[in-house]
C-alpha cells in the first residue's frame, strides 16, 4: 500500500447552467444568455463515454460537477483533498466569435465563482477565466479579480486561433505576472468555432484521435511561447499546462534543445537553452496520465527530465477520465509523489 | 464454497440490476434473458463503481468501416474511464488479460445465490 500524504488537486471542473449566468450578465449580454443560452462552441466530436463520469451526477438533477456538496462528498472528503483548483469549463467560450461577448461571459462566471462557489468549502480556490479574443479587456478583467484572495490562478483556453506565444496575447501574460497568478491552459474546444484545426494535419474522423492528438496542440503553444520570448518578456509568469498529457515533454526539450544551437540567432532574446524556461517556468498536470503496460517505463520518463518538480496532480474531477490520486504514479518514490501531489501545488499557488 | 442467498429473483428485473453488500464487498446482479449474473462493484483500472455504467450493446470485430453491433444488453461500460466488459464474463473488451471480478449465481426456488470461495 501507499503511504498517505496530503493532496491538493490542480484540476477540478464545477460546472452550472447557462441561466446561473444570467443574474450575474449586463445587458445587452442578459437577455441574449437568458433567452438563448450561452451557445458554446463544440468540437463537434462523439464520444460513447460521455464527457462527464456517472457517478458524479447529483441525485437531485442537474449537471455533474455542479453540486458542490456532491463534490465536497465525492472528491474533497473522500481523497482527503486540502485544496481543490476550480476549473470551471467557461475558458472554452475563447472559441466562439463574439469578443465582448466572451469577455462578459467570463466576467460574469468569474463573479459567479466567487459568489457561489469559493466560499462554499476551505478547500475551494478558483482559476478565473479569461477569454482569449481580446487579450486588452483579458487583463482588464485580471486586474480587477485576481486580487481576490481565493483567485489562485488565470485560466485560458488552449483552443485559440494561434500559437498562444504571439505578442498579440502577451497583454494576458503582462496582467498574470502583475497580479501574481500563474496561467493555466486547458483543452476543450479544439476544431470548434474560431479555433484553428484540432491536430497539425486537420480534422480527425473520430473522438480517439481527437482526444489523443491533444498533446499536440499543447506542443505548439509551449514552443511558442518559450520561443517568443515569454518568459525573457514576464520573469515572473508561471505556466500551467492541463490535461495536455506529460510524456510529450522530454523529446520536444531535446529536439527543441538542438535547434537552438543553430537558429539561436532569429531567437536572440532567449539566453538560456530553451528547455531551461520550461524547467524553470511550466509546471504539467498529470491527468490523464499516460499508462504503459510496464509501469516502470513512465518512471523512466520522469527521470529524463524534472518531472518530480514541475508535474502537479490532477484529478479532473468529474470527467470521464478521472484519475483518483491513490490509484496512479503508485510506484514513484515517496518524496516524489509528496511533490507531485502536494508540494509542487502548495509552493505555486501559494497556498 | 458457500452459497449465499442475497435476493428474491423478481428484486432484478429483466434487463436490470441491484447491488448488494455480502461479506464486505459489493456485487451487483445483473439480469439478461432471464438469467442471472453478478460482478465485483470496482472496476480493476481505477476501482471506479462499475455498477454506476452503462448497460448496452457494443460493435464486435469487424472489417475495417463495418459496424457490427451485438450484445445488446450485455456489456457495462466503467462510470469513469468508458472501459467495456462482458456482464456474462466479467471480461473486458480490449484484452483477455483484464477483467472484473464475477461471481457464480444459482438460482433455487426463485432466490438469488452467490457462490463465494471455491
Amino acid at each position: 500500500m501507499t503511504e498517505s500524504f496530503k493532496v491538493i488537486d490542480a484540476d477540478v471542473h464545477n460546472e452550472q447552467d447557462d441561466a446561473a449566468l444570467v443574474p450575474y450578465l449586463p445587458e445587452p449580454w442578459r437577455s441574449r444568455v437568458a433567452k438563448s443560452g450561452i451557445g458554446m462552441a463544440g468540437s463537434g466530436y462523439y464520444s460513447p463515454v460521455g464527457v462527464m463520469k456517472k457517478d458524479a451526477i447529483p441525485p437531485g438533477g442537474g449537471k455533474a460537477g455542479s453540486d458542490p456538496d456532491l463534490m465536497v462528498k465525492q472528491l474533497v472528503e473522500r481523497y482527503d483533498l486540502e485544496y481543490a483548483i476550480l476549473t470551471g469549463v467557461i475558458y472554452n467560450i475563447s472559441a466562439t466569435h463574439d469578443p465582448d461577448f466572451a469577455a462578459a461571459i467570463c466576467s460574469a462566471y468569474n463573479d459567479f465563482l466567487i459568489a457561489e462557489w469559493l466560499g462554499k468549502h476551505r478547500a475551494f480556490k478558483g482559476a478565473m477565466a479569461v477569454s482569449t479574443l481580446d487579450p486588452v479587456l483579458a487583463a482588464r478583467e485580471i486586474d480587477r479579480i485576481g486580487g481576490h484572495p481565493d483567485i489562485v490562478e488565470v485560466i485560458i483556453s488552449s483552443a485559440a486561433r494561434s500559437p498562444l506565444g504571439h505578442r498579440y496575447y502577451h497583454p494576458i501574460y503582462e496582467a498574470a505576472e502583475r497580479n501574481g497568478l500563474p496561467v493555466a491552459i486547458h483543452p476543450g474546444a479544439e476544431g470548434a468555432g474560431s479555433s484553428t484545426a484540432p491536430t497539425s494535419v486537420g480534422y480527425p474522423a473520430r473522438y480517439i484521435e481527437w482526444h489523443t492528438n491533444l498533446s499536440q496542440t499543447f506542443m505548439a503553444h509551449l514552443v511558442s511561447i518559450v520561443t517568443e520570448g515569454v518568459f525573457v518578456k514576464y520573469p515572473g509568469l508561471r505556466l500551467v499546462l492541463v490535461e495536455g498529457g506529460i510524456a510529450w515533454l522530454p523529446p520536444l526539450m531535446w529536439r527543441l534543445d538542438k535547434n537552438y544551437k543553430a537558429l539561436r540567432s532569429t531567437v536572440p532574446w532567449l539566453t538560456k537553452m530553451p528547455s531551461e524556461y520550461i524547467r524553470d517556468h511550466c509546471f504539467l498536470t498529470t491527468q490523464p496520465i499516460e499508462e504503459p503496460d510496464n509501469p516502470q517505463h513512465l518512471i523512466d520518463l520522469f527521470n529524463m527530465f524534472d518531472a518530480e518538480n514541475i508535474i502537479l496532480y490532477s484529478s479532473d474531477y468529474p470527467h470521464w477520465d478521472f484519475d483518483a490520486p491513490d490509484m496512479i504514479l503508485r510506484r514513484l518514490k515517496p518524496e516524489a509523489r509528496r511533490k507531485i501531489f502536494y508540494e509542487n501545488a502548495k509552493k505555486l499557488y501559494n497556498l | 464454497m458457500a452459497v449465499h442467498i442475497v435476493l428474491d429473483a423478481a428484486d432484478v428485473p429483466e434487463g436490470g440490476h441491484a447491488v448488494v453488500e455480502l461479506q464486505g464487498r459489493e456485487i451487483g446482479i445483473y439480469r439478461i434473458g432471464g438469467h442471472y449474473y453478478a460482478l465485483n462493484n470496482y472496476c480493476p483500472h481505477q476501482g471506479a463503481p462499475m455498477c454506476a455504467g452503462y448497460v448496452s450493446g457494443t460493435t464486435m470485430p469487424s472489417d475495417v468501416y463495418e459496424y457490427e453491433y451485438a450484445k445488446k444488453g450485455e456489456i457495462i461500460r466503467c462510470p469513469w474511464h468508458g472501459w467495456e466488459f462482458d456482464i456474462k464474463t466479467g471480461k473486458s473488451l480490449f484484452s483477455d488479460k483484464v477483467r472484473v471480478k464475477s461471481y457464480e449465481v444459482r438460482v433455487t426456488d426463485g432466490k438469488i445465490g452467490i457462490v463465494l470461495g471455491k
